[in-house]
């Protein structure tokens, strides 16, 4: 493993501040990995591992800003609801620290292991993007278009982008499971679904 | 003898025929999940959570029990059948099973990994129906302070022990942390880290994090390094074996029980190392053929490892239902719905609902039976499963993943929030961050704050009192023993190089 000059762990430090910028989104930040994966020793100090060792940081200094405004109300006894959380963001800035540090002295986590991935294969971008931009926009056009809709075009989408080869056959396929769901679970659980477009055909 | 008597009204509540179907639906469900690449018994709970609003909590828990054990039967298939490590807790299976396997013995492999589960299976709910009820006795007298050392133990004891690098273990519970902690303050009322999201106010339900982290995180994960060759499946017809593989099974299964029990019952004890134990136990003591065979498909390193993993799962429902205190990630979501209920675990559970406890109990001898009989002549079934086309098998998870978050609130939020998780999930996974002690750190961090403030009140703030208590003492240094686990396993990898290099890589230094 070549674990690069131990001394850049000071400047790696000193320049957490300015990495944490992004500020992360309330419900717990994106990983960032813009960088991508495999050149990593080129680049100096930074690591893609580091995306998320800096957002532990981050968001134990997030915990711990964001908590400011809570304090009214404490009880004369025991303690306010701002000590967990201060407990808890000091803890988070102890654990990314180190953790930023394990990775710029070279340490690094091991993918994990499972039985479709292929652990030694270059991260697919174009792959990663898809599926995400196909959920997103399943999310927007939930409520316009109706489960049916948008669900068979969520699984019609997924499947091809991850390498169904008969697009007849996914389309299929994602037709039943659209509407099989539907009916299943509107009518037969009780469960509530938009109906969208199809409202009242089916 | 009261537990006795107990277990035989637990019965009278599980043999009802409702029940046994619930049961059925259980342990078929736990199989399919646990063949299936991309999703496991934790996240398939998840996302039934929501059937606790209609069915009776001792239905929903005997189908969840079944899931639970179900999935440990499952995961042996693939491991044996693919030729890639499967569950962290069948990952040792593969070692000898695939082998096997290949070897043709296929049908064998499957059948000691089954009847060792079944043998597992049963003796260790026996000695769950033993070992709980002193369980709650001894925890009866617990105060907060004990509670708040126990959850604190669980924590550390998590982190260091489910990965391979500590630090990136206790960056896993402390995200698992900060989402607990999203939501209105129970005590006060205040509301803290919802930034002015409304929707947030109530939290970050469990179901949209187990879903995200697990489901979506898996899917994206899956999507940026698919293999794309189709998978290698060794063909199978019913499972069955010889004489003299009977002969070579069952000292390992009783070892392979021995060793999983009291691992699954601790806290970070898991599935994964009394694997590895057994394991080593059985290449250790192998004689003659068995000894030649070893590293080519041995039967006994097919037979304790599963022996094990089943009976740690019936250890990890002792903490839980005793002490209420979650030792897998599938256990953390096992409490989740027990709050769904409005019921905590704890030795009050045993008392004021002994039906559904025992009921619990009971349904796992039954469930045990039902999967000998699904696994043994319906193995070929189960390989069948494992050839589904990789692309239709994420695109339906995320389908369902998304049909389960949405039914929640009926909102689009929440949909977002499980794409942000699903990020993290696959961070997570990318950069070799366990999952479980995230979920852990969510479902338990509220109690642990609970309790941390209860006990701070009753000693109107005296620090000390967190240690006064020798039951918090003791669990407290525990916790911090764990942390220094990296050196012991150190220490052990140096000593067994042979297995810890095909399994775990030895840590860096």
């Amino acid at each position: 493993m070549s674990s690069p000059h131990e001394q850049d762990g000071a400047t790696a430090r000193g320049a957490v501040p300015a990495a944490q910028d992004p500020r992360p989104g309330p419900a717990g930040p994106p990983p960032d990995d813009r960088a991508p994966a495999g050149e990593a020793g080129k680049r100096g100090w930074w690591r893609p591992e580091m995306g998320l060792s800096v957002t532990v940081l981050a968001l134990g200094v997030l915990v711990i800003v964001g908590t400011l405004d809570v304090s009214a109300a404490t009880s004369r006894l025991g303690l306010g609801p701002r000590f967990f959380p201060i407990l808890i963001g000091g803890a988070l800035i102890l654990i990314g620290a180190f953790y930023t540090l394990d990775v710029v002295r070279g340490g690094r986590g091991d993918p994990e292991e499972s039985e479709d991935v292929d652990a030694d294969a270059p991260a697919d971008w174009k792959s990663v993007g898809l599926v995400s931009g196909i959920f997103l926009g399943f999310t927007a056009a939930l409520s316009t278009l109706g489960w049916v809709l948008s669900a068979s075009l969520l699984f019609f989408g997924l499947s091809v982008a991850l390498g169904a080869e008969n697009k007849v056959k996914a389309a299929v396929i994602a037709v039943v499971l659209g509407v099989l769901s539907y009916v299943v679970f509107v009518n037969g659980l009780g469960v509530s679904l938009p109906g969208g477009l199809l409202q009242g055909v089916i | 003898m009261d537990s006795l008597q107990a277990l035989l009204e637990g019965f009278a509540t599980a043999l009802t025929p409702v029940n046994l179907l619930y049961a059925l639906v259980g342990v078929t469900l736990g199989t399919l999940v646990g063949v299936l690449p991309g999703i496991g018994p934790a996240m398939t709970v998840a996302l039934l959570l929501p059937i606790t609003f209609t069915v009776p909590p001792a239905s929903a828990f005997i189908m969840f029990a079944g899931i639970y054990y179900g999935g440990m039967y499952g995961g042996s298939t693939t491991s044996i059948l693919l030729n890639t490590p499967g569950e962290s807790s069948s990952m040792i299976t593969a070692l000898e099973g695939n082998k096997m396997a290949r070897r043709g013995r296929a049908a064998q492999a499957l059948a000691t990994a089954a009847i060792g589960s079944f043998v597992a299976g049963t003796l260790a709910t026996g000695l769950l129906v033993v070992a709980a009820p002193a369980v709650v006795d001894f925890a009866i007298s617990f105060g907060p302070e004990d509670y708040f050392a126990l959850a604190v133990l669980a924590f550390t004891a998590v982190s260091s022990v489910l990965s391979r690098s500590m630090i990136r273990g206790l960056a896993s519970l402390g995200l698992g942390l900060v989402i607990g902690l999203i939501g209105i303050d129970e005590q006060t009322g205040q509301a803290r880290l919802t930034f002015g999201v409304d929707q947030l106010l109530d939290g970050i339900d469990v179901v949209i994090v187990a879903v995200g982290l697990f489901a979506l995180g898996e899917a994206l994960y899956v999507a940026s390094r698919l293999r794309h060759a189709s998978p290698e499946v060794v063909p199978v017809g019913a499972a069955w074996m010889g004489r003299a593989d009977w002969r070579r099974s069952w000292k390992p299964w009783l070892r392979g029980t021995a060793l999983g029990f009291p691992f699954g019952a601790l806290p970070g004890g898991g599935a994964e190392i009394p694997t590895f134990l057994s394991y080593a136990t059985e290449k250790k003591l192998a004689r003659g053929a068995a000894r030649e065979e070893y590293g080519k498909g041995a039967i006994e390193g097919v037979a304790g490892p599963e022996a094990a993993n089943n009976a740690s799962a019936a250890g990890t429902l002792v903490p839980l239902l005793t002490l209420g205190l979650p030792t897998s990630a599938t256990a953390a979501i096992l409490l989740a719905a027990f709050q769904q209920y409005g019921l905590q675990p704890g030795p009050q559970l045993f008392d004021h609902n002994p039906a559904l406890v025992w009921g619990m109990i009971a349904s796992l001898f039954i469930g045990n039976t039902m999967l000998l009989v699904l696994n043994l002549p319906l193995a070929p079934l189960w390989a069948r499963v494992l050839r589904v086309p990789r692309p239709y098998l994420y695109a339906g998870i995320v389908l369902f993943a998304a049909l389960g978050v949405y039914a929640l609130n009926s909102s689009a939020v929440d949909l977002v929030v499980l794409f942000v998780l699903g990020l993290l999930g696959y961070a997570m996974r990318r950069f070799g961050l366990p999952i479980a002690p995230a979920v852990i750190g969510m479902i338990l961090g509220p109690m642990a704050e609970k309790q941390l403030r209860r006990a701070l009140a009753i000693s109107a703030g005296d620090v000390t009192t967190l240690v006064r208590s020798p039951i918090a003492a003791v669990l407290l240094t525990l916790a911090a023993l764990a942390l220094l686990t990296p050196l012991f396993r150190r220490l052990w990898a140096r000593r067994h190089p042979a297995v810890a290099a095909s399994t775990h890589r030895p840590p860096e230094d």
